[in-house]
């Protein structure tokens, strides 16, 4: 890697005032899983590296008043063995475990892989599905903002110059409502997904109330399938209306031909893991 | 250092070697009745190694982290080399400037190859350059080395040099490189090795068929990823003699390639052939053992390369894709009458080891299969892409999909059980291969008819 | 930079460029070679090594980041008079053949036994997802590790 100035700080705001201070060329290090990839291969230049593992306020996972609040640095392997999370959103425990391998799970975090904004990103669809919100911080205080907001292109968010990532909120009436993810890659191990999905409904009187279902990697960023929903809420769940339902979703995603499939073939993995992720989320629903 | 292995054989490990057909849960009644038939025979009936289990010496140095592999060793005041690769998949290169890049402070030396006395090698032809001088013919031609401080200081030199190119026209699919208005990479003509294999009339043969099938099947490019990446150290000792340090598995070809481009003789090289961290034939030629002894000597410094990952795809030999034509007749009891076959190998931008890669794959194309009257043609063609080079089994991987999956074609065509067709032809003990060799020990059918009966084959189809 | 970290049990102390990665420090800096450099990217798992008691890719980690952190690497394990229970089974199955692999191989499975003593095979392969091996195919190494994990249940069944 090129040379870079490196700093640690242990709070949000001396990492804000750091990046403020040493303006464009600095970056904000998370796991690095990506980005000291990027570094070595040059794709990337940074001048002042601001570690941010080192902020306490950023690694915890913990229930407040407003729902279930993941720091930025929480990593992959702590959101999977926590029992908050066990408790109140298993899904996120089965995206987390599809990514990368043990070691890149211990080192990447859930904030750098919502801040890298590829479109196959895994934790994306669950969260998306249990309408998460995102607060960023900058000079000028803290935001707070839906995460769909958050995502904006392929590796574009809306953080501004200068701004990191804080936390990630599951707002209170998402927690233990029922989720699943499901994710098809190329094989077991450390794959892309070649599409990623989730889906959240709770069934109000055996009627689908409140259903979202999220995409990745078949739109420049994961996506929820609006109408989709649509076509699902107050309506009692049935085989027909499912594939109906995921018929609808694949015609809202936009998927590529690339070296990893073609399009075709994933408009077909849509159809498919949007009816099983609905299919299971209404199954725990009506257990 | 003396390796223990005194704990290695343990008793109660010993008595848990099966038989194959008891490890695949075979019942014991079955064996005994033969249903399958043994083509094992017991361990102790061979030899009384055969069965034992035994600690490789090399294992305590393995797995304590100790085996010294190339990038981990380091001698005083060692250089770091890097290569500029080309930017062009073909085209000439008009100048190189190295003057900015000998400027950077921590900057030792550069390389080019017109400084390479003989600057060519290769195992069949040489008609690799150790860097490319006139012509880049893929994109991992290396065309420039530098020799700086550390191997990120070598790394930024490489932005430094300037190498004015002018492009010329591709040819990336060896079909069309055999055509006669096809750019050429080499010399007049893209087909740089043949193959044929005769017998019998297969014309007369085909003819009589009740069946005629064709299948072009074809294969891809496959690189070998070795865990550890290619690397090498060289170094000048005070009498004159080169030494080298090398993930090389072929030592002694390598220092008569190392002589050769170095023009001296091969008395006055050593090269140490270390623990090598997988090979699998990617290891088998040189790749910058010349440029690293030529840098040493200029620096009057031990000088290490390691390639990157993306040297290993980029750079070094990789499988060659094959594309294969077969046409066979056969009876429509299945019984094979004749067969032709035509293989064109990307060979990609130099020979390598293409030439034995097309020689065991043009043998082993007609499959073991008993067959009268055949015709291979096999062509290895020149393509502007990675070099194809030795990798296990030598084409022998390519045609087997190629014959097999013809051969399932024919079972379908024709309502026979593809087991039932394999049997029908395969080779006997005394059959002849398609070069006319005699063959003993042959196991086809009792192989297959193992497996068929493991799987319960024809339990399931019938 | 001067960076400190507890390497197998002992404070190691390097003066290093900021952009140095804890693979680097441990090679180049300490003379720790066990953990290689394969692929560079974390794809293939050849530099792990366990910070605290976790592994990570030593590759993609700043030797900044493991800063006042416990380290083991392969050389903090059995030597070559003392294996360690898990090198005695890697040794009695063979469980590698050009070697290269081993170390991070064995740094991954100490780190699951460590947490899950008595694994399913499913777990063992996935723990090792990210260790590759070129040479063997698996089948000694899993051997290897479930052999470990059910000596390992044996013993604490007598105790």
């Amino acid at each position: 890697m090129r040379p870079f100035e490196y700093l640690a700080p242990s709070s949000v705001e001396a990492a804000v005032a750091a990046l403020a201070e040493h303006g464009p060329g600095a970056r904000a290090l998370a796991g690095g899983t990506d980005l000291l990839v990027d570094l070595k291969h040059d794709s990337v230049s940074a001048g002042l590296l601001v570690d941010l593992t080192r902020i306490a306020e950023c690694k915890v996972i913990e229930e407040t008043p407003d729902g279930l609040r993941f720091g930025s640095l929480v990593t992959h392997t702590q959101i999977m063995e926590s029992d908050l999370v066990r408790r109140h959103a298993p899904a996120m425990i089965d995206a987390a475990r599809t990514i990368g391998a043990v070691q890149t799970r211990n080192l990447g975090t859930l904030g750098g892989n919502l801040v890298t904004c590829v479109p196959s990103l895994d934790s994306g669809p669950v969260l998306l599905a249990l309408d998460a919100e995102v607060t960023i911080a900058g000079t000028g205080g803290r935001r707070r903002m839906p995460l769909g907001e958050f995502f904006v292109g392929p590796r574009k968010t809306a953080l501004q110059a200068g701004e990191v990532l804080v936390d990630i909120v599951l707002p209170r009436d998402s927690l233990g409502k029922p989720c699943s993810f499901r994710k098809f890659g190329l094989r077991k191990g450390q794959a892309l997904a070649l599409v990623n999905a989730a889906a959240a409904t709770r069934l109000d009187g055996g009627k689908i109330a409140g259903v979202r279902i999220a995409l990745g990697a078949v739109a420049p960023t994961v996506i929820r399938a609006t109408r989709a929903e649509a076509a699902l809420d107050g309506r009692s769940p049935d085989p027909t209306l499912i594939a109906e339902a995921a018929d609808i979703a694949a015609t809202e995603a936009k998927p590529i031909d690339d070296f990893r499939a073609s399009a075709d073939y994933r408009l077909e993995l849509i159809r498919t893991l949007t009816r099983r992720v609905l299919n299971e989320a209404i199954e725990t629903a009506t257990s | 250092m003396v390796i223990k292995v005194e704990d290695a054989l343990r008793a109660d490990r010993l008595t848990e070697l099966k038989h194959p057909d008891e490890a695949a849960g075979v019942p014991a009644v079955a064996r005994k009745e033969g249903r399958a038939p043994q083509i094992v025979p017991d361990a102790n009936q061979q030899t009384p190694a055969v069965g034992q289990r035994v600690t490789r010496p090399d294992s305590r140095p393995h797995i304590t982290g100790q085996t010294r592999y190339i990038d981990d060793l380091s001698f005083p005041n060692m250089l770091h080399m890097k290569i500029l690769r080309s930017e062009h998949a073909h085209a000439r290169i008009r100048a190189i400037d190295v003057s900015e890049a000998e400027k950077m402070p921590g900057v030792v030396a550069t390389l080019t190859g017109r400084e390479i006395p003989v600057n060519s090698f290769g195992p069949s032809y040489q008609d690799q350059p150790v860097l490319a001088d006139e012509k880049v013919r893929h994109m991992g031609d290396g065309v420039v080395a530098v020799a700086a401080e550390t191997e990120q200081l070598a790394q930024d030199a490489l932005a430094r040099i300037k190498v004015e190119y002018e492009p010329l026209p591709l040819v990336l699919d060896p079909l069309e490189a055999m055509n006669d208005d096809a750019p050429k990479i080499h010399g007049d003509s893209n087909i740089y090795a043949t193959k044929a294999i005769r017998k019998g009339d297969v014309e007369s043969a085909l003819a009589e068929a009740d069946l005629v099938m064709e299948g072009r099947f074809s294969t891809q490019m496959v690189e070998h990823v070795p865990m550890e990446p290619h690397a090498t150290i060289a170094m000048w000792e005070p009498d004159g003699r080169l030494k080298i340090l090398s993930s090389l598995g072929r030592i002694t070809l390598g220092r008569a390639d190392v002589a050769r481009t170095l023009d001296m003789p091969v008395n006055r090289i050593q090269i140490v052939g270390t623990i090598v961290g997988g090979n699998f034939g990617g290891k088998n030629e040189i790749t910058t053992e010349p440029v690293l002894a030529l840098l040493a000597r200029k620096t009057g410094r031990p000088v290490k390369g390691v390639f990157t990952r993306q040297d290993e795809f980029v750079s070094s030999t990789t499988r060659h894709p094959f594309i294969m034509d077969y046409r066979t007749g056969v009876r429509k009891d299945g019984r094979i009458l004749a067969r032709k076959v035509r293989i064109v190998a990307d060979g990609g931008a130099y020979c390598s080891w293409s030439e034995t890669t097309l020689g065991k794959g043009a043998i082993l194309s007609v499959g073991p299969y008993r067959i009268d009257h055949l015709e291979v043609k096999a062509y290895a063609v020149y393509t502007n892409k990675t070099t194809c080079g030795a990798m296990r089994g030598f084409g022998a991987p390519q045609v087997c999909f190629g014959y097999e999956s013809h051969m399932d074609d024919i079972a379908r065509e024709l309502g026979i059980d593809p087991l039932e067709i394999r049997l029908r032809n395969a080779f006997d003990e005394g059959s002849s291969s398609p070069t006319g060799q005699v063959l003993h020990s042959v196991a086809v059918k009792e192989s297959l008819e193992t497996v068929a009966h493991r799987v319960g084959w024809r339990e399931q189809t019938s | 930079m001067e960076i400190t970290i507890r390497v197998n049990g002992q404070e190691r102390t390097a003066s290093v460029p900021p952009e140095t990665t804890l693979l680097t420090m441990l090679r180049a800096n300490l003379g720790l070679t066990g953990a290689k450099l394969g692929c560079d990217v974390g794809d293939c798992g050849a530099c792990s090594v366990l910070v605290d008691g976790e592994p990570v890719n030593a590759c993609l980690m700043l030797a900044a980041q493991a800063a006042g952190r416990d380290v083991l690497t392969i050389e903090g394990l059995g030597d070559f008079q003392e294996l360690s229970p898990l090198q005695e089974m890697f040794e009695l199955f063979s469980s590698f053949q050009c070697g290269f692999c081993a170390p991070g191989m064995i740094i991954s499975a100490k780190a699951l036994l460590d947490k899950t003593p008595n694994p399913t095979a499913a777990e063992v392969r996935e723990a090792l997802s990210g260790n590759l091996c070129r040479c063997t195919g698996y089948t000694k190494i899993i051997d290897a590790v479930m052999e470990m994990a059910s000596r390992g249940a044996a013993e604490s069944e007598r105790a």
